[in-house]
């Protein structure tokens, strides 16, 4: 019988649901796809584990499922051997107790073990594919390191939120080739933690405009009053911002009217502390992400088509435990695109998504950081062209 | 599309959140449909609350002009639409509210039940001559039969299928901090599934067939049915494979489980009861009401082919639960004289086999043949 294909997870820390966990459960027990269980035709032979923190699930997985927890990651990448002893590697460093960096982000180490991967690969004259959970790094040369690194030895790299390819509702997709203006996400949750979410929400549509993505000219970062301000002056914005909004579950409108929506008075009066970014692409399209704690927590997104004026819009569906799911699973899609990367030696959708996102909130930052004044970024010059399948959970 | 003019509501109740308050706000207040806050703009609403000590229209009078009518009968004068609202979960209708709404409803209004029609299969019956002989159309369901399906799937009309199954819950909280308590009332998980369901099956080939036989397990002896084959377990597996709130080790640590294929779902299972129904045609449909087991609504229907269809009825979080905002959009546009979005067929079989469901004889585990649920009706 053929030796099923062997993965090694690199993970920050194993608690229940942290991503962690979600990542390495699915390998070892299985999830819903398509109508069955199914269990990866892999073996999850490496684990590493940077963190044995408070509520550690690692070590019981591991005894359960018989999976070797190495010390160090080049240990887990090649089995305890001499080189590199996997057709896949996992990086999932998000949770765990790391630094945070003068401008609010976690450093998360996910450079870090990228690059022991890397030079792993290098010291066996052979790479296979990676996947990064969420974005590359909170440094942009770092995030553009990593993706010259997976070009340089060839091996297809894949990274990002679970946002692109979860459950939208309704069940939508930009046309490929769409002549799209302008492109509005409404969520909730911290920055360098859930903007990155946003931003692939919103990037997993505009990437589909004709022309494809070319790139991102500025970025700006308000908190506050400045937010409705920004919005007050851009019709279109405002149009798409609202239109998101309709496509919340959890908006908290007026009290006592819990399926009412709010309006812009409405939230000027009521919401404080929002924080947005705004962004112009390199051929003009614009990217308005809103961070609304308290009035949302979902994910929502609009999009404009140039000359007709028609409002795409959808949520895009997170069943988050514990309140809505007992499981996460939004990670079944990602999995599941991981499973077809290692297997057909092909990343499903380009990294160039992730390393523009990563860049957009590591300039959304940078701008937050110097007075929510405009930042030029003539480093986003990252251009590129959306896959032509779908690629979210629609079966 | 005609203007409705006056919308009346007869209410049992109106906690918030409730399905009173669910339609009656987003008749009066407007709603998200199409990615847009939709309001009615032609349309006057009037409600009448039955008497309950803890309910309140609120601010509703004063900010958005709801008229308070101090009987059901002055409520429906002169409306164009009425809604009849029983308690949750609607499984029990409020009769009185929907004779009242088919007599003195002006000819030619339409009618919306939240929830089982009537009581029985006669009264149904009875109800939807009524309404014919006034002109006046009828129509009942919960969200359930309009609600977003993950994946968004439909059975392809004229399918023919074998087998069908769904599970359903009495109590389904995604986390439970305590075991539920029994039941209050006895036909709510039912309901649901018929509703979720019976949209799904009528579109198979012939349509639906009605009823021929139903019969009641509990406990092992539901077990030991799926054992026998008597219901699909390969079915159950789809559905719970739907599923986005399994129970058991995913609530202790987030695991991921295979329930069926691990056999876990008799362990998890909490007063565990289900129906098998026999269509008349042959088709045969499980109701599976397992608590403890998942906390969500997931059916999964097997064409002739070997074809198997699976998915989650989506039911939206509270306290808004668009879920209605679907039902409403449904409501509207019956209102407005659009052709029913289904026979009313389906709910004189639904009220019909819930009578029968409540019916002691049928807690014995017997198959019961059911002659009288011989409705056949098509979409």
């Amino acid at each position: 019988m053929p030796r099923r294909p062997r993965i090694a997870l690199l993970a920050t820390e194993v608690r229940k649901y942290s991503h962690g966990q979600h990542f390495i459960d699915r390998f070892l027990e299985g999830y819903g796809w398509h109508g069955r269980h199914h269990y990866p035709p892999f073996e999850l032979a490496g684990l590493y584990v940077d963190q044995f923190n408070e509520g550690d699930l690692s070590r019981d997985r591991a005894s359960r499922h018989h999976v070797k927890i190495y010390p160090t990651i080049e240990k887990a990448l090649t089995l305890g051997r001499s080189k590199l002893a996997v057709d896949g590697v996992l990086i999932i460093a998000e949770h765990g107790f790391y630094p945070r960096a003068e401008k609010g982000q976690t450093r998360y180490p996910r450079y870090e073990f990228f690059q022991r991967t890397v030079k792993v690969f290098e010291a066996s004259g052979r790479a296979v594919p990676v996947f990064n959970d969420k974005h590359l790094s909170t440094d942009w040369s770092e995030c553009v390191a990593m993706v010259r690194a997976a070009r340089r030895l060839g091996f297809p790299f894949l990274a990002g939120s679970s946002l692109p390819v979860t459950w939208r509702i309704p069940s939508v997709e930009i046309p490929l080739g769409a002549s799209l203006e302008e492109s509005v996400c409404v969520c909730y949750g911290g920055i360098d933690a859930y903007d990155i979410h946003g931003l692939e929400t919103a990037q997993c549509m505009s990437e589909r405009r004709a022309g494809g993505e070319v790139g991102v000219k500025s970025a700006r970062a308000v908190r506050g009053n400045a937010v409705w301000q920004v919005l007050e002056r851009r019709e279109t914005t405002q149009r798409l911002f609202h239109a998101a909004v309709a496509r919340s579950f959890t908006c908290r409108g007026p009290s006592n009217y819990p399926s009412a929506l709010p309006d812009l008075e409405w939230l000027k009066k009521n919401h404080r502390n929002p924080v947005a970014y705004f962004f112009e692409h390199l051929d003009g399209f614009r990217t308005s992400l809103f961070l609304l704690n308290g009035i949302v927590s979902d994910f929502n997104y609009a999009g404009l088509v140039h000359g007709s004026g028609e409002i795409l819009s959808c949520q895009m569906y997170l069943p988050m435990p514990p309140v809505l799911s007992t499981l996460a699973d939004f990670f079944n899609p990602l999995v599941n695109h991981i499973e077809r990367m290692v297997l057909e030696n092909a990343a499903p959708y380009p990294i160039e998504r992730t390393l523009l996102t990563s860049g957009m909130v590591i300039f959304a930052l940078e701008s937050l950081y110097r007075g929510q004044v405009l930042v030029e970024t003539p480093e986003l010059n990252v251009a590129y062209r959306a896959p032509g399948q779908s690629t979210f959970w629609n079966a | 599309m005609r203007a409705i003019r006056k919308i009346a509501f007869l209410l049992d109740e109106f906690a918030s959140p409730s399905p009173g308050q669910q339609l009656l706000d987003r008749f009066l207040i407007g709603y998200p449909r199409d990615g847009a806050l939709h309001t009615l703009e032609d349309a006057a609403v009037s409600a009448y609350l039955a008497v309950s000590a803890e309910s309140t229209f609120g601010m509703r009078e004063e900010e958005f002009d709801l008229e308070v009518a101090p009987t059901a009968e002055r409520a429906v004068a002169g409306a164009g639409a009425v809604v009849v609202v029983s308690r949750r979960p609607g499984a029990v209708a409020n009769e009185a509210f929907l004779r009242i709404a088919l007599e003195q409803a002006p000819e030619g209004a339409a009618c919306f039940v939240h929830g089982v029609l009537a009581n029985s299969l006669a009264s149904a019956r009875h109800f939807a001559a009524k309404a014919a002989s006034r002109r006046i159309a009828l129509l009942a369901g919960t969200p359930l039969c309009v609600t977003w399906r993950l994946p968004p799937v439909d059975l392809t009309p004229g399918t023919p299928l074998t087998e069908a199954l769904i599970v359903v819950q009495v109590n389904p909280v995604a986390i439970q901090a305590t075991p539920p308590s029994p039941p209050a009332t006895l036909g709510g998980a039912e309901l649901q599934a018929l509703d979720g369901l019976l949209p799904v099956l009528e579109r198979r080939r012939g349509g639906e067939s009605g009823i021929r036989s139903v019969r009641f397990l509990e406990g092992k002896g539901l077990w030991r049915a799926g054992e026998k084959g008597q219901w699909s377990w390969p079915l159950l597996a789809a559905a719970l494979s739907r599923s986005h709130t399994p129970q058991g080790d995913a609530v202790l640590d987030g695991r991921t489980q295979d329930l069926a294929g691990l056999g876990l779902v008799p362990k998890l299972a909490r007063g565990p009861r289900g129906w098998l129904l026999e269509h008349c045609e042959g088709l045969r449909t499980a109701i599976l009401v397992l608590d403890g087991v998942v906390a969500d609504f997931n059916f999964a229907v097997r064409a002739q082919s070997g074809e198997v269809l699976s998915a989650q009825l989506f039911r939206a979080p509270t306290p808004a639960e668009h879920h209605f905002s679907r039902l409403v959009a449904v409501m509207e546009e019956f209102f407005r004289g659009a052709s029913p979005p289904w026979p009313v067929q389906r709910n004189i079989l639904i009220a019909g086999l819930l009578e029968k469901f409540h019916k002691p004889s049928s807690i014995s585990g017997l198959r019961l043949e059911t002659p009288e649920l011989n409705i056949a009706y098509s979409v």
